[in-house]
């Protein structure tokens, strides 16, 4: 297999065609938008601009629903307007890939650089409890691996797996080996068309509505938790780098920040969670092996809230905003010099 | 099973009543969709009926056919994925005035645009019914709702000249007009392109009573006294129910 130096955003797209992508719907936004350019021109697959992300959104419910392997892709403006419909898959068990590559907020913020701030919403970002699986790669042959990923845990799971990246490695070059000796997930259930079974956003069993029944809702929700649950086994995606020297401090970072943190992984160990939700179980036993733990996110401490909460443990944290990525800053934040 | 009541294949009997309140003219539509599935004789396996939210929306739930019930105002995209999906399913939006016009508007201007291939049924009963009785995009001008205490200071949304200069299907009927309306749902149904059917329907409970109607079959005789049939329209005036004229019928 020839290397092949790949923008992120294609990565993403040349991956997704060989998971079986074959219906997608978007909306333009920076810096997602490379995805549809690059699709509409792929013949076997069905690439449609809709009207905005709400549509996008439900017509690749449909199309998922209606057989078709299908993805959109957006960044932080779109994927709030996505919201109440990711919900609406969660409940219908809709397999589906949804693409976040991040950009400043809130609101437009700074549409071209790079961003974590919707790491939250990925998880509480529609209404009631849902327990979605997110992946964040930091590189461009990551997120070809990933995206395929992506793909197959949505159909394991029949939900909405989340894909995060951000307007740094999403627009990054990089020479990749694209590869495609994957095992490729078939789709999950018969497609629209062939039965009577009714798919419905309320509370449900067996395909009829249930909207007065507490216990079904308990059962339904218990087992939407323990399948997302046992999907996420399966895909066990973390990064821990010790220390070649003795060290009391881990540093904690992941997506296009986590490159940064390479650079300290003589002084530090690195832990670099791939699979940010459901968090990746390792943590616990990796943490107590440091007295430090130091975390940075391009965000105000959304996934550092979530580890000390799992670990009961505070957590050293370094926000890293307004999209600017400066190594001798981050040194002085973490020398303190 | 007669010819009268080969419509009931269509539905999951054993499923009713439905959640509609008596004398609510959803019923009278669902039965008449049936009616003109039967005569067409729709494949079962190849059809599949999406609906939004509303008393409307609870559609879907009902016909004996793979079915969608998505969120408020979103139908219409879905079914549009579902149609760009597999061409060959005939795809069917049944859903609320107040679903399809108010927040899902955006979805319909654009796939009138789109042309897409799906019939949409608007279930027109100029009210929000589900949430108890607010104004909606087709409640007419000074009439009072609970949130137009003052009678409505807005009038209704003109649909069918959202569909002027469009290869696409138009037609307006209403609950009491049977014949007319299976004939709009039949020809709907058999037009290759975006079609949508606006039909009047009644919401005794939570709007004809505040207006003074006794009981449903009042509404009823309203919609036989106001509306004038006229098949072959340029534009339907107010009180005419009947299919456009432009609609390039296929
Ligand atoms: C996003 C969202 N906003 C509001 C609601 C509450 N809601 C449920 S049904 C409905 C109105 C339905 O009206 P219409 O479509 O005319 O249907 P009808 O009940 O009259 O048949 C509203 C506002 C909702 N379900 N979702
Ligand atoms: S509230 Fe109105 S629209 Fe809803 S079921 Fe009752 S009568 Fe029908």
């Amino acid at each position: 297999m020839p290397k092949q130096l790949l923008q992120g955003n294609e990565a993403i797209v040349m991956a997704a065609e060989v998971a079986g992508l074959k219906f997608f719907a978007g909306y333009p936004i920076t810096p997602a938008s490379e995805i549809i350019h690059e699709l509409v021109n792929k013949k076997h697959i069905k690439a449609l601009q809709m009207e905005d992300e709400i549509a996008s959104i439900n017509a690749i419910i449909g199309a998922s629903l209606a057989g078709l392997k299908a993805m959109t892709a957006t960044s932080g403006p779109g994927f709030s307007l996505m919201q109440e419909s990711i919900g609406l898959a969660h409940m219908m068990e809709v397999p589906l890939v949804i693409v976040n590559v991040q950009r400043v907020g809130p609101s437009t913020g700074m549409p071209t650089l790079p961003a974590q701030g919707d790491v939250i919403q990925c998880i509480h970002g529609s209404h009631g409890d849902y327990f979605p699986i997110v992946f964040y790669p930091n590189s461009v042959s990551e997120l070809y691996q990933y995206t395929v990923a992506a793909f197959n845990a949505a159909e394991e799971s029949m939900s909405p797996v989340i894909l995060l990246s951000d307007g740094y490695i999403s627009h990054l070059y990089e020479t990749i080996v694209p590869h495609r000796d994957f095992t490729i997930k078939p789709r999950s259930r018969p497609p629209l068309g062939t039965g009577n079974r009714h798919f419905t956003g309320l509370s449900h069993e067996d395909s009829v509505p249930q909207t007065s029944d507490a216990d079904n809702y308990r059962r339904l929700i218990t087992r939407f938790r323990e399948k997302q649950q046992m999907t996420a086994r399966r895909h066990n995606y973390y990064e821990y780098l010790e220390c070649g020297k003795e060290t009391d401090t881990l540093l904690i970072s992941y997506g296009a920040l986590s490159r940064a943190a390479y650079y300290f992984k003589n002084d530090f160990a690195l832990y670099r969670p791939i699979r940010m939700f459901p968090v990746v179980e390792e943590i616990k036993s990796i943490a107590p092996r440091y007295k430090r733990l130091l975390m940075m996110e391009m965000n105000m401490g959304q996934y550092a809230h979530e580890i000390e909460r799992i670990l009961h443990r505070d957590i050293e944290f370094i926000p890293i905003l307004g999209g600017r990525i400066d190594l001798k800053e981050i040194k002085q934040k973490i020398y303190g010099q | 099973m007669d010819n009268n009541s080969r419509f009931k294949r269509y539905l999951k009997l054993d499923l009713l009543p439905t959640p509609w309140c008596p004398g609510c003219g959803n019923g009278i539509a669902l039965k008449t969709i049936c009616q003109a599935f039967d005569e067409l004789d729709l494949p079962k396996p190849g059809t599949v009926v999406v609906s939004g939210i509303g008393c409307s929306g609870r559609s879907a739930g009902f016909f004996d056919l793979d079915s969608v019930h998505s969120v408020h105002g979103r139908a219409i995209p879905v079914a549009e994925g579902i149609k760009y999906a597999n061409d060959a399913l005939n795809v069917v939006v049944v859903s609320g005035d107040g679903d399809l016009l108010g927040i899902g508007g955006n979805h319909l201007l654009h796939a009138i645009r789109r042309n897409t291939n799906i019939t949409v049924i608007c279930y027109a009963n100029e009210i929000y019914g589900m949430t108890g009785g607010q104004v909606s995009p087709t409640t007419p001008h000074n009439t009072k709702t609970l949130t137009t205490p003052q009678g409505n200071p807005d009038y209704p949304t003109d649909v069918q000249s959202l569909f002027k200069h469009r290869n696409c299907f138009f037609a307006r009927t209403t609950a009491y007009h049977l014949n007319h309306m299976k004939k709009c749902f039949l020809e709907a149904l058999k037009f290759k392109g975006f079609s949508f059917v606006e039909a009047r329907t009644m919401c005794i409970v939570n709007y004809g009573r505040r207006l003074g109607y006794k009981n449903s079959n009042e509404m009823l005789l309203h919609y036989k006294e106001f509306y004038k049939i006229n098949d072959n329209a340029e534009e339907l005036a107010q009180n005419e129910i009947g299919i456009l004229k432009s609609t390039p019928v296929s």
